[in-house]
Formats: structure tokens, C-alpha cells, sequence
């Protein structure tokens, strides 16, 4: 509990101000080198809990992704080395706009992308600090599911610590009269705090634990159960705040219900029947099914869904209902029923375009090309639909892999056939429904498209060839992994003005 | 920033999507060429700026900028094979259809009970259990429904409890909600589970049992609050179109329109509700009153059929009967009375003579209409409908012309012919059909007489009016020509001036006719001469007749041209 004495680094007016410290001076937001894989990272202390009586610390390990957070023993801090202290307010304003944050207050908060580069709609505290000024609410009735603005969750770990400006501290000692203490501060810090503390907590000002938003930058369930697996969650979710607690999380395989407790996951499984994705199954082939399941008519099958898959993306956003999607669930199937492997959800009307919003393939089942397979649905559909697509923004960094090498491969292949002179951006575009922007940056990413004597000409890099035919040759063996069109029964579902605009 | 190769500094062409970009091998370019090219170019990557950067997410980049998929990895965390007892959890019941699945059942379907006993309420049925006998134990499925029973029962009662934390429901209140479609079973062990089920809930400050996600309360601290999640979404502006305003209007005004044709039904039905009572009301009356009667009669030993007494039917029939007898013809066509006898036996004569009437009155009716219209104008048409106004006059007052000195008109023969084509002579077939010769009805026979009236004007004025020449001259009379000269005149009150070309054939020819017939009568001595001319004249009217437009000969013998008014 000595934890709290180091308030006065707040109003420092250097912005690093480096020097010793000791595990009881250790704060939230300091950085300090931390033991990761046999060498020493530069990680931020964003939460700190006593347990089975020692201090553990959950760290963010700087330039890594946030899924490897983790909590550490004090023994895995080394002390003997310099510590960054948090940064105070004033050294925030400095920080580069590129590195766009938002403050905690706006966390949920989001942007549209074309609002990017202007300050958005101003809200309470755009007069005080201009980076606040960047978050604006998310268009209400956008059906967009992905984050666009960099929320605190997601920061360059330099930022977060920083308190604000004095104006916010304000406001958030208000909020906190009204938000039930108890709950948050526990699941912040992992550890129950008296009143008095808190308010002490809050005088130092110091710790940003009370705020309430601080919570979810610190992943909430400790690890999954389901189906056959037991799954590290990588990020935060929005599951019940009492599942914090609890060392496994059940989730029934099938109707994706969650359960902190086994007798009632026991119970539930005796009882349930469902044994599928709740839709129409659009595509069968021998290894896989596709279901198409209505974010509307199935709405807590949905909920559960995006709860679930909120675990493993951080951008997506749960801040609204499951009604403007359509989910496409990639299912493997055995006696027991079909398994839900990976699925993408799909916006009923983009009005980017955007043919995918949220994708991922459960942690248990990646690395086996479903996650190609999701795609490739995604732009079968688009093909059906007779439109060009591409995926919503912002990307993950596997997401990115997986798209760059889904495009890749599918301009490859065909470019390399046999009797293909020349091509245009266009007809490629029309062939595989990727936009032309993607068709053209992926040829600009892997050098393929030159400025050669005057004219711009495609180049078929040994390497891709050397990809494309390796994949051939695998594919031969292991048999092809592909969306088969004749197999896809699927016709773009019609809706109605009314049940567009989401109205209940 | 860019730099391209092969051509220095000079700027690359465009390149437009349309454009066809050829396509080569590396091995046919000069690599020289593209040594200078490098991939400097910033190219989005469309991850979250702040992440770009990252560690992992670069040497995969790299990787694969190399080709080298395999090395493009990015950590992630740890995944385990579970220790549960999985086919004991996930049973095989699955066998996959052989059609595409259709599927539209809701995890609420599908789930039963929604309450999950856990450890606690299973230690407590337990022990619940082991202190009754077998007949009466709770079943798990019971105990859960009992619980649900209570949440939902709950949440009904305490739809706020998130935000004002009201006390624990009691069991009366519970006991309130158990109607009919509460189970049995649920009844039955309500009042013991009740206590079990409180004790839990004060546990958890009363919020449900099963742990909830949040949804909005309302409350400003749901905007900060990371558990807060799905929230409903606002309505998307529709963009307002003239055509969207109109159509709204449109549908508004249906709408406004189908709720009153609503409402006068629901207002008749209470009418008729209303007269019913009234009725039920009379019958009332009528019986106490019969009462009274019957009474009566037996206190006055009055000894009768007790027609009186005997209810409705037989009475109404008695009533009813002789005003419906007068009324049963009305009700078929009153015109053909004599058809009464041969009601059961429809002939085909009757049927067709019945719709002859009935063609017949419907063109009388249309007749008297057109006159009606026509009241106080006259129809200068080729072919009028309606009569000349001529008819409308008061027969009475006129006399029939009947005069030594006059001739009669010509024979039957030519006569009839010479009526028929004179009242439609544009349609000659028309004249034929033999409907017309009924509408002539419409003229009473005396008409056909040329007649006088002698009446004295303004300024005593003497006119002598004529009738059943007007008819004539008027059709002789070319409605164009007619026309041409209607306002040359002074305007008369009287009646309305009636030009002809005295020099017309068709005139020429009747005056020739009159004369000759005039002749004839007066040389009856030379017989052969006059038999011959009459031939002559006959020949020359049947031509006229033929030209067309003229009904040529005019029995009328005197000749006149037709000015109606004498002055």
C-alpha cells in the first residue's frame, strides 16, 4: 500500500525526469525495464495489485502490442536501472498530433476517419487541450464497428500516464462521486481499497486507477474455456465486471453464453441444444460451412459473438447494439456440431463500401489458413453483390498480414496466367471486387508495379512466382483451401428503408 | 519523396486505372534500371498510426517484403488444450442435414431455463433434499425454474434496481405475480426456495444472480464506462425529399381516413347496439303488458284464441301479410301487369318484351331529359336529340287546319315515308330501326295535322303560329347556312326566326309538288293530264328523297316558306 506516497512527481516540469526507484515508489505509469523472454524491455506500469502477498505489476511492454501485456513479480522489474517517471500535463501538449491520443474521458469516444486531420466536433474540453478536441462522438447511426481514433487503450505508452489537464481532473473527481466506487477501483487494481484511500488516491492525483476507463486498458478475464481449449484472452471486453475475478471464464461452444462458474456452465450445457451458428448456412464444403447470421433477429447470439471476439481485437468497438450487421460464422464440423472457427461481420449497408468490418479466427484455430478463407468469402460476396470492397479500417497488425497476403496472392495468380498480357488496374479490380486503391498499393508493396522507360509496367518479381508456385505445389498435396462460388447458395439480402435505419 | 528510376528526375506518366499495364517477368527488364527504383513510397497500411511502429508487426513486414512468410510471425498469446471433460459436456447429436441449414431459433430458444444453479444453490438443494422424502424432493430443473421464476418476477417488479436499489422483493409480492401460467412445480416449492433465493440476493445488493452485462442506465457515468456496451442506436436521418414529404402526407392522410371509416363503423355498430336495446326493451313492455292482458282475461273469464297473447312470429305474419300483398308487383316491373298470372312461367317473349320496355323508357326518359336540358334553347344541330320546341306547345290552343280549300296531305305511302325520314334524316337507318317509329310515340297523333293558333302580341299584335311545319322547314333548312345569318336579324322575344334560302332546290321541288298537287285537284276533269303530272311530281320528290337531305315533298299543300312568324 506504500504505493501512493510518490504524488509529487505530478507538476514536474521536465517532461522525463529519470531516476531510481524502489518497489514501494513504483507508480502507475512509470516505466521501467522489465524482465520479457530472457531480456530486459522498457515497459509502463498501468496497474498494480497485491496478491498471494506479493505486488505484481501489469505492464505494457513499449513497442509491443498490447495482447502481451502482462502481470509481472516485482522480481521481474530491475530496479537497478533508471526509471521514467510519468510525464506531467504540461509535456502532453507537446506530444506530435501524429501520435493522436485521446484522453481517458473520451476512451469510448471515436472519430471518423475523414475527421482525422481536422478537430473534430469541439466538446467540453477542446478549449483546453487540443487533443481532446480530436475525439468526437462516432455518428450515432454509422454502422461502422471497427475504432478509427486511437482511444488511451491503444496509445504509444509515453501518454498514458499523464493526468490531463487540471480541468479534466476535475470533472472525472465528479464522475467519481457518481460511479459506484467499489466496482471499479477493485477491478482496476485487483485489490478492495477503503474510502478514505480512494479520495486519498484522488487528492494525490497521481493514479489514474479510479477512472473508471483506466479499467479496460488492462485485459479483464484471465483466461477462456471453450470448446477444447483454454485460451489466453488478449484484450479487454466488456463481459460482466464480476468475471474479472474469476480465474476461468466458460463460454459454451456453440451459443457462445458465458459463465464464471462450472456447475452453471454444466447446467447450461445439459440444456442447450444449439449445436450451429443460429442462421442459414450459405456454403458447405468438405471441411468447411458458412452460416449467415443476422446481428437483428439474433441479437444475443450476436452480443455473445462480439463480446467474444472483442477478447482478440483491439479496435473493435462494442459501444453499439449488433443490429446493422450481418455475421458470416467459418464453422468445422464433427458430430458434435460446427465448431465456430473464425467469422467476419459485414455492415447490411456501408456507406464507405466497406465489405468486412470486424474478422478474426479464434486463437485456438489461427495459423491454418481460415483467416484466408474468411477473406476470401468476403470478397466472394462482394463478387455476388457485384461490388468492389474493401475491409473497414483500422487494421490489426495480424489483419494487415493477412489481407497483404490474401491480395497478393490472388493479383499473382492472376497475372501469372498463362496468355495475360496486359492488365488494368480496373479489370483486376473487377475480377477479384478489391478496390482499385488496394489492387494498386499492393502492386506498389511488392514492387511489382514500375515506371520502366517512360511506361509503368507490371513486373512478376521472381519472388512472388517463387510464392505462387510453392502454393501450387502445396496445394496439390494438401488439396486446394479455397471458397468454392458453385457451393455458395447466397443472394445479397434486401432490407428495408425502415430496417436499415435501425429503428426498434 | 518518390523517386521512380529509369528516366531521372522527369515525372512518370499518369497512371489511370483504365489504363492496360503490360505485364513481364523480372528476368525480361533491365535490372539497372530498377536498382535506382525503390519501394520508398508511403504506402498506407491501414493500421492505427501508433501501432505501425510496432516491433513485431515490422520484422513481419519485413519478412514478407523478402518473402519470407514463414519468419512473419507475430507473437500472440498462449492457447492450451483444455482439461475439461469435453464429450461428456459437448454430446455427439449432431448429424448434418443434406440440404444448406435454415435455422431461426434464438439462444433464448434454445437454452431452456435460464437460470443456472451453481455450487451454492446446489449445496442447498442438497440440503434441502435430504430432509424430505422421495415423493417430494425438488428436481434441479425445478429448482431452477423457481429461481427463474423469482429473477424474472424480480426484474419485472424492479425494472430499475441497477440505478435505485430498492429492498428485496418480499414472497407476498412474489406470491402476487404466480398466476395461472406459473408451473405447478414452481408453486410448490416457491415458498421454501423464497428464502434461499433472498438470502443470494442480498448477497449481491439484490442485482440479478446471474452476472449482467451493462447496458445504458440512462446515466451520465454510461459514456466513461468501458462495461457499458451495446447501446441502441439512434435513427439515421432519412434525407427529405419533396417526393419522401409527399408521400408521407399521402400516407398520413390514408391513415387519417381508414381510422375514421373505423370510427363511423364502431358508431353505427353502437347505433344498432343502441336500437337493439330499445327493441329488447319493447319486448319488454309487450310482455308485461300481454301479462296484464292475459291476467285480465282470466279475472273477466274472457275465453278466445289468445291470438293476442301468442308471440311475435304469428303475429307479425298476420300483421305484415296484407301490406306486403300490394307490395310483392311493386317490386317487379309495374308496367306489365298482365305478366302477374304467368309468374312461375318465364317465356322468352316476356323476357324480351321486357327488355324492349326497358329500352323504351330509358330512351323516353333520355328524350324528356334532353328537353328538360334543352328548355328555353333550341338545338340547331344537324340531327337534334332533342324536339324543337315547336312540341312543347300547348296543344290545346291550337286548331287543327282543317279546311275545305286545303288540301289533305298525299297517301299513305308516300306520307309515312316522308314522317320517318323527316325527324332523322342523317340516319336514315335509324328511321328505320323500329324503336324510332315508338319514339315518334312521343308525338301525339293529332300533330301530325297542320295546325293554327292566333294569339295577340305586344302592342296587339296579332300572330298566328303554326304547327307541324316548323319541323320540316327546319331540317330543309342548312344548320350552317343558318347559322351564318342567326344574329343578322333584330332579336325577337318571340320565338327565334328561322331563315331559309327560298331558292333552295329542296324548297323549289316542294313548292313545285304542292303546286302540282294543288293542280291536280283542281283539273279533276282532265284526269289523264293530271295523273300524269302527279307521276311527274311524285318522280322529282322520290329523286329529292334520294339526294338526301331533303324530305322534299311537305303535305302541307299551301306551299308557304316557313317563317313561323306571321307578323
Amino acid at each position: 500500500m506504500g504505493v501512493r506516497d510518490s504524488g509529487e512527481v505530478t507538476g514536474t516540469p521536465d517532461p522525463v525526469e529519470r531516476g531510481l526507484a524502489t518497489i514501494n515508489t513504483i507508480t502507475l505509469g512509470v516505466k521501467a525495464m522489465v524482465q520479457k523472454d530472457g531480456e530486459l524491455r522498457k515497459a509502463e506500469i498501468l496497474s498494480i495489485r497485491e496478491r498471494k502477498g506479493g505486488l505484481s505489476f501489469y505492464v505494457h511492454y513499449v513497442d509491443f502490442n498490447k495482447r502481451l501485456d502482462e502481470w509481472v513479480p516485482a522480481a521481474r522489474i530491475d530496479l537497478t536501472q533508471e526509471v521514467e517517471w510519468p510525464r506531467p500535463e504540461k509535456a502532453d501538449k507537446k506530444k506530435s498530433a501524429a501520435t493522436t491520443k485521446a484522453p481517458s474521458k473520451n476512451v469510448q469516444k471515436q472519430q471518423r476517419a475523414d475527421s482525422r486531420e481536422v478537430s473534430g466536433t469541439p466538446d467540453a474540453f477542446g478549449s483546453k487541450n487540443q487533443n481532446i478536441a480530436r475525439a468526437s462522438r462516432p455518428s450515432k447511426a454509422g454502422g461502422k464497428e471497427n475504432r478509427d481514433t486511437p482511444d488511451i487503450s491503444m496509445i504509444g505508452s509515453e501518454a498514458v500516464s499523464t493526468v490531463g489537464t487540471p480541468k479534466m481532473m476535475d470533472s472525472e473527481d465528479l464522475e467519481m462521486t457518481d460511479a459506484p466506487l467499489k466496482d471499479e477501483v477493485k477491478t482496476a487494481s485487483g485489490e478492495l481499497i477503503t474510502r478514505e484511500e480512494e479520495i486519498e488516491r484522488l487528492r494525490t492525483g497521481g493514479s489514474m486507477t479510479q477512472n473508471p476507463t483506466e479499467v479496460h486498458r488492462v485485459r479483464n478475464l484471465t483466461k477462456l474455456q471453450m470448446g477444447k481449449h483454454d485460451i489466453e484472452p488478449w484484450y479487454f471486453s466488456p463481459y460482466p465486471d464480476s468475471f474479472s475475478d474469476v480465474d476461468l471464464v466458460y463460454i459454451d461452444e456453440f451459443c457462445l453464453s458465458y459463465f464464471d462458474n462450472y456447475r452453471a456452465f454444466e447446467r447450461h450445457r445439459a440444456k442447450c441444444t444449439m449445436v450451429h451458428p443460429p442462421g442459414n448456412e450459405i456454403y458447405r464444403d468438405e471441411n468447411i460451412s458458412f452460416f449467415e447470421v443476422d446481428g437483428r433477429r439474433q441479437r444475443t447470439w450476436c452480443r455473445n459473438l462480439c463480446l467474444l471476439s472483442k477478447l482478440f481485437l483491439d479496435h473493435k468497438t462494442l459501444y453499439y447494439d449488433v443490429d446493422p450487421f450481418l455475421f458470416y460464422c467459418m464453422c468445422t464440423r464433427d458430430d458434435t456440431g460446427c465448431h465456430l472457427v473464425g467469422y467476419f461481420s459485414k455492415e447490411k449497408d456501408s456507406a464507405e463500401g466497406y465489405n468486412l468490418a470486424c474478422i478474426t479466427t479464434f486463437p485456438q484455430f489461427q495459423r491454418a489458413g481460415y483467416g484466408r478463407l474468411l477473406i476470401a468469402m468476403s470478397y466472394e460476396l462482394s463478387k455476388r453483390e457485384g461490388k468492389l470492397g474493401s475491409p473497414e479500417k483500422p487494421l490489426s497488425d495480424l489483419g494487415l498480414l493477412s489481407y497483404r497476403r490474401y491480395w497478393r496472392e490472388t493479383l499473382v495468380e492472376l497475372l501469372a496466367e498463362p496468355n495475360r498480357e496486359a492488365m488494368s488496374e480496373n479489370e483486376l479490380a473487377l475480377l477479384t471486387s478489391m478496390t482499385e486503391k488496394d489492387i494498386h498499393e499492393t502492386l506498389l508493396v511488392n514492387n511489382m508495379l514500375r515506371y520502366h522507360k517512360g511506361n509503368w509496367i507490371i513486373v512478376l518479381t521472381d519472388q512472388v512466382l517463387d510464392e505462387h508456385n510453392k502454393r501450387l505445389e502445396k496445394e496439390k498435396i494438401k488439396g486446394s483451401r479455397r471458397i468454392d462460388p458453385v457451393r455458395l447458395q447466397w443472394k445479397p439480402p434486401v432490407f428495408t428503408a425502415s430496417s436499415r435505419t435501425w429503428n426498434w | 519523396m518518390t523517386r521512380y528510376g529509369g528516366l531521372g528526375r522527369t515525372r512518370p506518366k499518369k497512371l489511370t486505372s483504365k489504363a492496360s499495364i503490360p505485364i513481364v517477368r523480372e528476368h525480361e527488364i533491365d535490372l539497372i534500371d530498377d536498382e535506382i527504383q525503390s519501394t520508398l513510397q508511403q504506402i498506407e497500411t491501414g493500421v492505427e498510426k501508433a501501432e505501425e511502429s510496432e516491433f513485431h508487426l515490422q520484422a513481419a513486414i519485413n519478412a514478407a517484403a523478402q518473402g519470407k512468410d514463414k519468419d512473419a510471425h507475430i507473437p500472440t498469446r498462449e492457447v492450451i488444450v483444455s482439461d475439461i471433460q469435453y464429450a461428456k459436456l459437448y454430446p455427439p447429436i449432431f448429424s448434418q442435414p443434406a440440404t444448406y441449414i435454415r435455422f431461426s431459433s434464438t439462444v433464448e430458444d434454445c437454452c431452456g431455463c435460464p437460470y443456472n444453479m451453481n455450487e451454492e444453490d446446489d449445496a442447498w438443494l442438497r440440503n434441502y433434499n435430504s430432509k424430505r422424502d422421495a415423493s417430494s424432493q425438488c428436481s434441479e430443473d425445478d429448482f431452477e425454474a423457481t429461481m427463474n421464476f423469482f429473477e424474472e418476477t424480480a426484474q419485472a417488479k424492479q425494472p430499475f434496481a441497477a440505478v435505485d436499489s430498492p429492498p428485496v422483493l418480499s414472497f407476498a409480492d412474489m406470491a402476487e405475480s404466480m398466476d395461472a401460467a406459473v408451473e405447478e412445480s414452481v408453486k410448490r416449492f416457491a415458498k421454501d426456495i423464497y428464502e434461499h433465493w433472498k438470502a443470494r440476493r442480498l448477497t449481491t445488493e439484490n442485482l440479478p444472480l446471474e452476472p449482467m452485462l451493462k447496458f445504458e442506465t440512462g446515466q451520465d457515468t454510461d459514456d466513461s464506462d468501458p462495461f457499458v456496451c451495446f447501446r441502441r442506436r439512434e435513427v439515421r436521418q432519412i434525407r427529405k425529399t419533396r417526393g419522401r414529404d409527399a408521400q408521407s402526407a399521402e400516407k398520413l392522410r390514408r391513415l387519417r381516413k381508414e381510422l375514421e371509416e373505423a370510427r363511423q363503423l364502431v358508431a353505427l355498430v353502437r347505433q344498432r347496439e343502441i336500437a337493439r336495446k330499445e327493441m329488447l326493451g319493447m319486448d319488454r313492455t309487450l310482455f308485461t303488458q300481454r301479462n296484464e292482458v292475459k291476467e285480465m282475461k282470466r279475472k273477466l273469464n274472457i275465453k278466445d284464441d289468445d291470438e293476442d297473447l301468442i308471440n311475435q312470429k304469428p303475429k307479425k305474419k298476420t300483421i305484415e301479410m296484407p301490406p306486403r300483398q300490394p307490395n310483392a308487383p311493386q317490386l317487379r316491373m309495374p308496367l306489365k301487369p298482365g305478366l302477374q298470372g304467368a309468374e312461375d312461367l318465364q317465356l322468352l317473349e316476356d323476357v324480351q318484351s321486357e327488355k324492349e320496355n326497358e329500352i323504351l323508357r330509358d330512351i323516353k326518359a333520355n328524350i324528356a331529359k334532353h328537353i328538360k336540358w334543352n328548355e328555353g334553347f333550341v338545338d340547331h344541330t344537324r340531327a337534334p336529340l332533342s324536339p324543337s320546341p315547336e312540341r312543347t306547345f300547348d296543344a290545346a290552343a291550337f286548331r287543327p287546319a282543317f279546311t275545305a280549300q286545303l288540301p289533305t296531305p298525299p297517301s299513305s305511302q308516300s306520307s309515312s315515308n316522308v314522317l320517318d325520314t323527316s325527324l332523322d334524316v342523317t340516319s336514315p337507318l335509324f328511321s328505320k330501326d323500329k324503336l324510332a317509329s315508338r319514339a315518334l310515340e312521343l308525338h301525339d297523333e293529332p300533330h301530325r295535322m297542320p295546325s293554327f293558333r292566333r294569339r295577340v302580341g305586344r302592342g296587339g299584335r296579332l300572330f298566328i303560329d303554326r304547327r307541324n311545319l316548323v319541323a320540316r322547314c327546319k331540317v330543309e333548312l342548312d344548320p350552317f347556312k343558318a347559322d351564318r345569318f342567326k344574329y343578322d336579324q333584330e332579336d325577337s322575344d318571340e320565338e327565334p326566326t328561322y331563315d331559309t334560302d327560298a331558292y333552295s332546290i329542296q324548297i323549289m321541288q316542294h313548292r313545285a309538288i304542292t303546286m302540282a298537287k294543288a293542280r291536280e285537284q283542281a283539273a279533276v276533269a282532265a284526269q289523264a293530264h293530271a295523273q300524269a303530272q302527279a307521276q311527274a311530281a311524285q318522280q322529282r320528290r322520290l329523286q329529292a328523297d334520294q339526294a338526301g337531305n331533303a324530305p322534299g315533298a311537305n303535305p302541307v299543300p299551301n306551299g308557304v316558306t316557313v317563317s313561323s312568324e306571321a307578323s
